[in-house]
C-alpha cells in the first residue's frame, strides 16, 4: 500500500471514529465466542505440510499448534528445553549427548496419540526427520537439518543441476536410527544449536496416516518419486494434518483463507481450554482494526506504522517491546555491483556521474556511509523509537551479543575525513552519483534511503543519490544479480542461535555476503569454529572476533534490533511470548478467553 | 441472429489465444529471477532463486515455456496458481461464484434507482430532484470507491455492526462447512436456501451489503447522469411531442414512448458495467474482504503469479465477449430497428 492511501485511511479512519463515537466493546461486558479464539492475519499459509512450510505464515499461524517437536522451548526462554516428545532433555551430565558432542539420545514418550488415532512410536520420529530432510523443495526449510545432521557442506539433497545425490538416502538412514524406544541421531560434526534446531524443526507426523494418503513409505528406492515436489499439494500434509498438538486441523479454506483447528480430546497433556481456533485471512489493515474493536477478532496482526490506530480501544491490550529474534533492516554495501546495463550505477565511472563497479571495495567508503547514517534517528522515525541500536549480525540478549561491542557514532566530520580519503580522494573530488532502491510499500526502508540521501548530499555538492522504489520481485532480482550498490534488508532467525545470524550475515557462502561479494577468510574460520564449538564460553568469545571483524570491515551498517507488539483484546487469557515465536500467537495451548 | 452469435463464439479460442499470449510476452520483460519471486517470500529463501529458475524453467525462451503452458492446458490443466494456493481452474470456480453473487445484488438496484432517478431527472430538469442526482452523482463519484468503502464499512461495521465484511460469519462459515450442508451452485444465498437455511441467506446478504451498498452508491452515479441526458434527447423528440398532443397520460409518454428509446445507451453502459463489475471489483473486495475473483486477480497480478494471471486474463476475455453478446441480442430486442447479422 501506497504511504499516501495508508495516510489518506489513517484520516478516513479518525474521522470516522470520531463521528460515530465508537468506542469497541466495552471492559466487563460478555465475551464473544468464548471458547473460540479468531485471530486475523494478513497473509496465510503456502502449505500446511511440515516439510515444505517455511513462509512466515505457515510456521507463524500454525504448526505448533498440530506438530509438536521432541523438545521445546520452557516459557519465554530461547535457551532453556523442557521435554516434549521426548521424555528427557539430552545432555552430556544425563548420557543423552555423547562426550564427542556427535550423539544425541532422545528417549520417545510412550503413550502419545495421533490425531488420526494411532499411537506414536519412535518409527514416526525417524521416519519424520528423514521425511523432512528429503522432501527438500527448493526454497523450503529441510537445509536446517541437512545442514545440522550432515554436515555445513550438505545443505542440500541435491547436486547444482538439481539431480538427487545418489547416496543421501543412505546417509540419511546412518544418521538418524532406532533403537529400543529411542531415536538416535548422530551429527557428523559437533554442532551447537543442534538443540535449539531440535526444539523448532523437529516435528512428527504420523507415517501410518501419510503412508495411507499416498505419501512416501521410507524406502530408498522411491525417495526420488517424493524429493522436490513441484507443486504444494503434491503432498499428503499440503491440507490436511496428523500430529500430536493440541490442536487439530479441521479445514483450511482456500477460498477465505480461513484456516479451523479444534481441541485434540485424545492430548497427551491436559486438553487445551480453547475449544476451537480459527485463523482468517485479511489482508487490509481497516477490517482487521474494526474486528478486534467490535470483537469478533481476538488478535490481530498490526503494522509498527498502524499502531497509533489501535491504541486506545476500549477493551483492547497492547503489549509492547517484546524481544525478537530479528536483526532487520541492515544496509548492506555491495563491492562489487555488476554494472552491466545497470543505471542504479550512473556513468559506472567516478567522475561524478556514477560509481565504479568496485566503489564500495575501499574501506573508507564503507565507514564513511557508517560514520553518516543516524541510526537512532532512523528508529525514531522509522520505527516509532521501537528498538535497541544493533552492533552486529547477534541480535540482543542472544549468545554472542556483545554489550561492549564497538560501533561507529554518527559524525559528519568523520565521515567528511574518511570520503577525503577514498580512493585517493577522487571520491570527495570528483564526487559521486547511484541509487538506493527500496521495495514499495516497505514505509521504513522508504524512510531509510531519504535519510541517507539527504546526509549525503548535505556533505558535498557533488554527492548525488537517487532513491527508488521497485516491486518486491524487481527488489530480489536486481540484489539477486549483484545490481544493487546498496540495499537495506534484515533476517529473522530460523533458530535461536548465533550461527542463524553469522552465517548468513557473515560467511562468505551465506545468504547476504555473496550478495554483496563480501569475504573475509578469519571470519568464514571463526564461524564455522563456533558451529562445531560446544563450550558456551568459547563460543561467545568467537562471536566476540566476529563481531569485531563485522566493526572493522563493515561491509554492512547494522541498524536495529526491532522490538515487537501484539494487539490483542483484553479478555485473552494465558498469554505469553517467546522471541522465537513469528506471530503472537504461535503457540495457543495455554491461552483461553474470559474477563 | 444465429449465424451472428455463432460467428461471435467462434471468435473467442482466438480471443483466449490472444489474451494468453499477450500475458506471456508481457511477461517476458522481467528477468526470470524477477519471477521466481513469487516463490521468494522470505529473504530466508533467497539462496534459491537459482535453483527455482531451474526447477519452474524461468529462463526458457517465451515460446518453450509458452508451449508447455499450452500442452497442459489441453490436459485441461490450467497450472497451479501460487498465490490462490490451489490449481487455477479451480481458483477460478471457487472465487467467481462470490463475485457473481456480488454483481447480481449490486446490479439490481444500479438498474432499477438509476433508470428511475435518471428520468425523475430528466422529466424534472432544473427542479429539485434534478439538481439532487446531479450532486448526488459528482459527490459520489468524485472520491475514490475505497474511500466509500472505508467509510461504509467503518459505519455500518463499526459503528451499528449490520454489514460485517468478509462472506460469513463464524457461526454460519462453520455451519457451511459442515456435511450437513450441500454446495450446490457455490452462491451462498442460492445454496442457503436450497439447504432450507433462511439464517444463512440473511448472513450472506448482510456480509454482501457493505461491498455491494459502496459500488451502487459509485457506481449509480454514472448511469443516472447517461439516463438524464439521453432521456432528455428523446424528450424533445417529435414522436413525443406527437404521443403528448394526442392526450395520453404523462406517465405513458414518459414510460412506453420515451424511456423505451432512451434506454439504448443505457444497456450499453450498463452491459460494460456488468462485464466490469464481474472481472471483479479490486477495491470493494478487498476492503469487505470479501473473497471475490478480483480481489485473487490483482493479488496473483501484483506477485506475477504466471498461471494465475494468464488463467485470470482469460477468463476475463470469455467473459467479455459474452457480455458484449449479450448486449448485443438485448439491443436487437429493445429496438426492432437493429437487426444482428
Amino acid at each position: 500500500m501506497s504511504f499516501k492511501r495508508r495516510l489518506l485511511m489513517l484520516l478516513v479512519f479518525t474521522l470516522a471514529v470520531a463521528l460515530t463515537g465508537v468506542n469497541g466493546v466495552a471492559q466487563g461486558q460478555a465475551v464473544k465466542n468464548p471458547d473460540t479464539l479468531i485471530i486475523q492475519s494478513f497473509g496465510d499459509p503456502e502449505s500446511l505440510d511440515p516439510s515444505w512450510a517455511y513462509d512466515t505464515a505457515s510456521s507463524g499461524t500454525f504448526l505448533w499448534n498440530v506438530y509438536e517437536t521432541l523438545i521445546f522451548f520452557v516459557g519465554g526462554r530461547t535457551d532453556l528445553y523442557e521435554p516434549m516428545l521426548a521424555t528427557g532433555v539430552p545432555s552430556v551430565a544425563n548420557g543423552g549427548i555423547s562426550a564427542d558432542g556427535k550423539t544425541y539420545t532422545f528417549k520417545i514418550r510412550p503413550g502419545v496419540k495421533f490425531h488420526d488415532g494411532n499411537v506414536m512410536t519412535p518409527e514416526d520420529v525417524r521416519y519424520s526427520l528423514m521425511r523432512f530432510m528429503l522432501v527438500d523443495r527448493d526454497g523450503g526449510p529441510s537445509w536446517i537439518l541437512l545442514a545440522a545432521i550432515l554436515g555445513f557442506d550438505t545443505q542440500s539433497t541435491r547436486d547444482d543441476n538439481g539431480k538427487l545425490l545418489p547416496d543421501i538416502w543412505d546417509r540419511v538412514n546412518q544418521a538418524i536410527q532406532v533403537k529400543g524406544d529411542t531415536v538416535v541421531i548422530t551429527l557428523k560434526d559437533p554442532y551447537a544449536p543442534f538443540l535449539n534446531i531440535m526444539a523448532s524443526w523437529s516435528m512428527v507426523v504420523s507415517k501410518k496416516f501419510v503412508v495411507k494418503n499416498g505419501g512416501w513409505d521410507g524406502a530408498k528406492t522411491i525417495v526420488a518419486k517424493y524429493n522436490n515436489p513441484e507443486k504444494p499439494d503434491a503432498q499428503e500434509l499440503f491440507d490436511k494434518g496428523a500430529g500430536t498438538g493440541p490442536f487439530k486441523l479441521d479445514s483450511w479454506d482456500r477460498g477465505t483463507g480461513n484456516i479451523t483447528l479444534s481441541r485434540f480430546t485424545d492430548y497427551w497433556r491436559a486438553p487445551a481450554k480453547l475449544s476451537r481456533i480459527v485463523i482468517q485471512k485479511v489482508e487490509e489493515f481497516g477490517p482487521r482494526r474494526l474486528a478486534l474493536q467490535n470483537g469478533d477478532a481476538d488478535i490481530i496482526d498490526v503494522s509498527r506504522a498502524d499502531q497509533p490506530a489501535v491504541t486506545g480501544i476500549s477493551g483492547v491490550r497492547i503489549v509492547d517491546d517484546l524481544a525478537q529474534l530479528v536483526n532487520s533492516p541492515s544496509l548492506f554495501m555491495n563491492l562489487n555491483i555488476s554494472a552491466e546495463g545497470n543505471p542504479d550505477v550512473g556513468s559506472g565511472k567516478l567522475d561524478g556521474n556514477g560509481v565504479p563497479p568496485n566503489f564500495f571495495s575501499d574501506i573508507h567508503v564503507r565507514r564513511a556511509f557508517a560514520y553518516l547514517f543516524d541510526r537512532q534517528a532512523f528508529i525514531d522515525q522509522a520505527l516509532r523509537g521501537k528498538g535497541r541500536l544493533a552492533n552486529g549480525p547477534i541480535p540482543y540478549g542472544m549468545l554472542g551479543y556483545n554489550p561492549r561491542g564497538k560501533w561507529y557514532e554518527v559524525s559528519k566530520d568523520k565521515a567528511v575525513a574518511e570520503f577525503k580519503e577514498a580512493w585517493g580522494g577522487q571520491v570527495w573530488n570528483n564526487g559521486f552519483k547511484f541509487s538506493v532502491l527500496y521495495n514499495s510499500g516497505n514505509v521504513a526502508r522508504q524512510t531509510g534511503s531519504q535519510m541517507l540521501k539527504e546526509a549525503t548530499e548535505s556533505l558535498n555538492p557533488k554527492f548525488k543519490i537517487d532513491t527508488r522504489g521497485v516491486t518486491w520481485s524487481s527488489y530480489l532480482g536486481l540484489m539477486n544479480q549483484k545490481k544493487l550498490p546498496m540495499f537495506f534488508i534484515g533476517w529473522a532467525a530460523d533458530y535461536a542461535d548465533p550461527d542463524n545470524f553469522t552465517v548468513p550475515f557473515m560467511h562468505s557462502t551465506g545468504t547476504y555476503p555473496g550478495r554483496q561479494s563480501y569475504k573475509n577468510p578469519e571470519a568464514d574460520r571463526l564461524i564455522e569454529q563456533a558451529g562445531k564449538e560446544t563450550d558456551a564460553k568459547k563460543r561467545e568469545a568467537l562471536y566476540f572476533r566476529v563481531q569485531e571483524i563485522a566493526y572493522q570491515d563493515v561491509p554492512t551498517i547494522y541498524i536495529v534490533y526491532p522490538t515487537a507488539f501484539v494487539a490483542m483484546r483484553a479478555w485473552v487469557k494465558g498469554w505469553y511470548h517467546n522471541p522465537i515465536f513469528f506471530q503472537p500467537w504461535n503457540y495457543a495451548y495455554r491461552l483461553s478467553k474470559g474477563q | 441472429m444465429a449465424t451472428y452469435i455463432a460467428r461471435r463464439l467462434l471468435l473467442l479460442p482466438l480471443v483466449a489465444f490472444g489474451v494468453t499470449l499477450l500475458i506471456f510476452a508481457l511477461l517476458q520483460f522481467l528477468t526470470p529471477a524477477e519471477r521466481a519471486a513469487l516463490f521468494v517470500t522470505d529473504p530466508r529463501q533467497l539462496s534459491s532463486i537459482p535453483a527455482i529458475i531451474r526447477k519452474y524453467g524461468l529462463d526458457q525462451p517465451i515460446h518453450v515455456q509458452y508451449w508447455v503452458w499450452l500442452k497442459q492446458l489441453l490436459h485441461g490443466d490450467l497450472g497451479w496458481s501460487q498465490t490462490a494456493r490451489m490449481p487455477t481452474s479451480q481458483a477460478l470456480a471457487t472465487f467467481f461464484p462470490a463475485t457473481l453473487e456480488l454483481t447480481f445484488y449490486m446490479f439490481i438496484p444500479i438498474i432499477i434507482i438509476g433508470v428511475w432517478l435518471g428520468t425523475r431527472a430528466a422529466v424534472h430538469k432544473d427542479q429539485i430532484v434534478d439538481h439532487f442526482s446531479r450532486i448526488f452523482a459528482i459527490s459520489l463519484r468524485g472520491l475514490p470507491s475505497f474511500v466509500w468503502g472505508l467509510i461504509v464499512l467503518m459505519v455500518f461495521y463499526g459503528g451499528l455492526n449490520w454489514f460485517p465484511p468478509g462472506r460469513l460469519s463464524l457461526e454460519a462459515d462453520l455451519f457451511v462447512k459442515s456435511p450437513e450442508f450441500h454446495r450446490f451452485t457455490r452462491i451462498m444465498t442460492v445454496d442457503a436456501l436450497l439447504n432450507g437455511q433462511p439464517w444463512i441467506f440473511v448472513d450472506a446478504l448482510r456480509h454482501i451489503a457493505g461491498p455491494a451498498m459502496t459500488l451502487v452508491l459509485v457506481e449509480m452515479a454514472l448511469l443516472v447522469r447517461v439516463t438524464r441526458s439521453s432521456m432528455l434527447e428523446v424528450l424533445r423528440q417529435d414522436y413525443v411531442r406527437t404521443a403528448r398532443a394526442k392526450g395520453l397520460a404523462e406517465p405513458v409518454v414518459i414510460n412506453r414512448h420515451a424511456r423505451k428509446n432512451a434506454l439504448i445507451p443505457v444497456v450499453t453502459l450498463s452491459s460494460l458495467l456488468f462485464v466490469g463489475l464481474l472481472g471483479g471489483v479490486v477495491l470493494a473486495e478487498t476492503i469487505f474482504n470479501y473473497p471475490g475473483i478480483g480481489k485473487w486477480g490483482a493479488e496473483a497480478a501484483v506477485q506475477l503469479d504466471i498461471p494465475g494471471v494468464t488463467g485470470f486474463g482469460m477468463f476475463i476475455a470469455l467473459i467479455t465477449v459474452f457480455g458484449n453478446l449479450a448486449a448485443d441480442i438485448l439491443y436487437a430486442t429493445i429496438d426492432p430497428r437493429i437487426r444482428l447479422q
